[in-house]
């Protein structure tokens, strides 16, 4: 008895051989498994970036995963159906090149934009420094970064620049450090300058008691006796206490008359004795003589 | 000075002064510390609770984790489970709660501790914590309790060898304050290397009372307000010490 099997009908003939059921089947069974486990990649990675990066980042990164992993696969798998993909890589192989080329700069701003995703070396809402423009991050896109300036100007960055450019985060680290240089007379008493200062900081709740700070003596100056303060502050608090705690010094130390002098320059006067007018005929006579 | 108080009212106490007034159909708030002053309205009539709160408040709340180093460094045998008394520093909440008593409404807080901050680890990995120096007790001290409390501190060396310990470091996640005329904490230390370690705070129901304290006045003591409520409060959280002992 003849058996027929469905599967194997085939539904039309190519170049490369017939195509029947089965490989239709299995052409749209890979292709919608395919679909499911993308999908359920997609929902990880959405949670995965739902804290890390920008919301318009995060899509766009996945949109472009998404759609790049089914491409690949739908190519793929062209061959089932009896189509030969190598036209369309050779067509498309021409035209990424072309778009390459054309493209050089928004590619490159791309494929950092991800390394910098990878990297992290700035989040949003950091105070950073790239490329002597200073401010706090706004945005991490794919192509560029936003920067909001401390006088509130917005700045675009594209992400090649900031990629290759020194970043200084000055944020990354939970404390930061501010030094200060005290001039004082050589008459004060440096050590009582030292104490006072000391005092001062260990009654600043923000100064921080470790690392410890520290108040010494650095230079004998020209005019000046010159200590050094270094004081460590927690990251949040640092440029309030920097931009108040230089005063608060001086006024402690003027409080107790050690005060900060002015440049000096010692004259020491001579009384230099009057000498006899030489006559101006004698004089000439010796010049003759030379 | 730790209780509730009925509006009109002034109180006076190691140089806080705190009133409520009532002039035309409103309640005015005021209180001075040195020179610091404040006045705030109360348009509703209400209690106000005066009671500690956790010391990360004051000046500016910027880190959930308390450090108390000790005066002098505490050499534990291996196996060895003691109880020590540590001090902490407080924080004095008014609140101001409803008629109904329910619910409840920060004022302010305010300190007389002296405060100061510090790092616990490394520059590059540390964290940010408030700090306190305190002696070791082997039996509770009497305090002022609107300067310091005190905490009762088991330590556990887990490790098979001696350890040295200068400092406890604590999530305030878990911290829960008692007072009655002093203010109680009780907290624990499991040693688990020689620079690792758990801490942790054991929650007490209202009746509950602390070892080794006289159980005389274990049925006064109340359960502090908390400046900010958790809705998860089931297990109290932990802080692993893993930047050093």
């Amino acid at each position: 008895m003849m058996s027929i099997n469905i599967l194997n009908f085939i539904l039309y003939s190519t170049s490369k051989g017939p195509v029947t059921l089965r490989n239709l089947l299995e052409f749209i069974f890979i292709l919608s498994f395919s679909i499911i486990i993308s999908r359920i990649i997609i929902l990880y990675l959405r949670r995965y970036f739902k804290n890390k990066v920008s919301k318009d980042v995060g899509e766009t990164t996945i949109k472009f995963l998404y759609h790049g992993s089914l491409l690949i696969v739908f190519i793929t798998i062209l061959p089932l159906i009896g189509l030969d993909p190598s036209g369309l890589l050779l067509a498309g192989g021409i035209t990424g090149i072309v778009l390459g080329f054309a493209s050089q700069n928004i590619v490159g701003n791309l494929i950092s934009g991800v390394f910098l995703m990878i990297e992290k070396p700035i989040k949003i809402g950091d105070q950073v420094e790239i490329n002597k423009i200073s401010g706090y991050v706004t945005d991490i896109r794919i192509i560029s970064t936003f920067i909001r300036t401390f006088d509130g100007l917005l700045i675009r960055i594209p992400n090649q620049q900031v990629f290759t450019t020194n970043i200084t985060n000055t944020v990354s680290y939970p404390v930061r450090r501010f030094d200060f240089t005290i001039k004082i007379r050589y008459s004060d008493d440096a050590d009582a300058a030292i104490w006072f200062i000391q005092d001062l900081i260990d009654k600043e709740p923000f100064a921080l008691s470790s690392p410890p700070p520290s108040v010494y003596v650095n230079e004998l100056g020209e005019n000046s006796v010159n200590l050094v303060v270094r004081i460590w502050a927690p990251i949040s608090e640092w440029y309030v206490l920097k931009t108040r705690f230089l005063w608060a010094i001086k006024k402690v130390l003027e409080e107790n008359n050690i005060e900060v002098p002015f440049p000096q320059r010692e004259i020491y006067l001579h009384n230099v004795p009057e000498k006899k007018p030489i006559p101006e005929k004698q004089n000439l006579n010796q010049g003759e003589q030379i | 000075m730790y209780g509730n108080y009925d509006p009109p009212f002034s109180l006076e106490k190691e140089g806080i002064s705190i009133s409520v007034e009532k002039i035309d159909a409103q309640w005015i708030y005021k209180r001075t510390l040195g020179t610091d002053r404040v006045e705030k309205l109360i348009l509703e009539e209400g209690k106000l609770i005066i009671n500690p709160v956790k010391p990360l408040n004051t000046p500016k709340e910027i880190t959930q984790n308390l450090l108390i180093e000790f005066e002098k460094i505490l050499l534990l045998a291996a196996g060895a489970r003691k109880t020590i008394f540590l001090t902490f520093p407080i924080e004095i909440g008014i609140f101001i709660s409803d008629k109904g008593n329910k619910n409840h409404q920060l004022l302010e807080v305010l300190t007389l501790s002296r405060q100061k901050f510090t790092l616990y680890g490394s520059v590059s990995n540390g964290l940010v914590c408030k700090y306190w120096k305190s002696k070791i007790y082997s039996v509770a001290p009497s305090l002022n309790p609107l300067h310091e409390g005190l905490m009762e501190l088991t330590v556990r060396n887990t490790t098979s060898d001696w350890v040295s310990i200068s400092k406890v470091v604590f999530s305030a996640s878990g911290m829960k304050l008692y007072y009655d005329s002093n203010v109680f904490m009780k907290a624990r230390m499991d040693i688990l290397s020689k620079n690792t370690a758990e801490t942790g705070f054991e929650l007490y129901h209202i009746n509950g009372r602390l070892k080794s304290y006289p159980r005389k006045n274990q049925d006064t003591w109340k359960e502090a307000l908390e400046v900010y409520i958790r809705k998860l409060d089931f297990v109290p959280p932990t802080f692993d010490m893993r930047l050093g002992l």
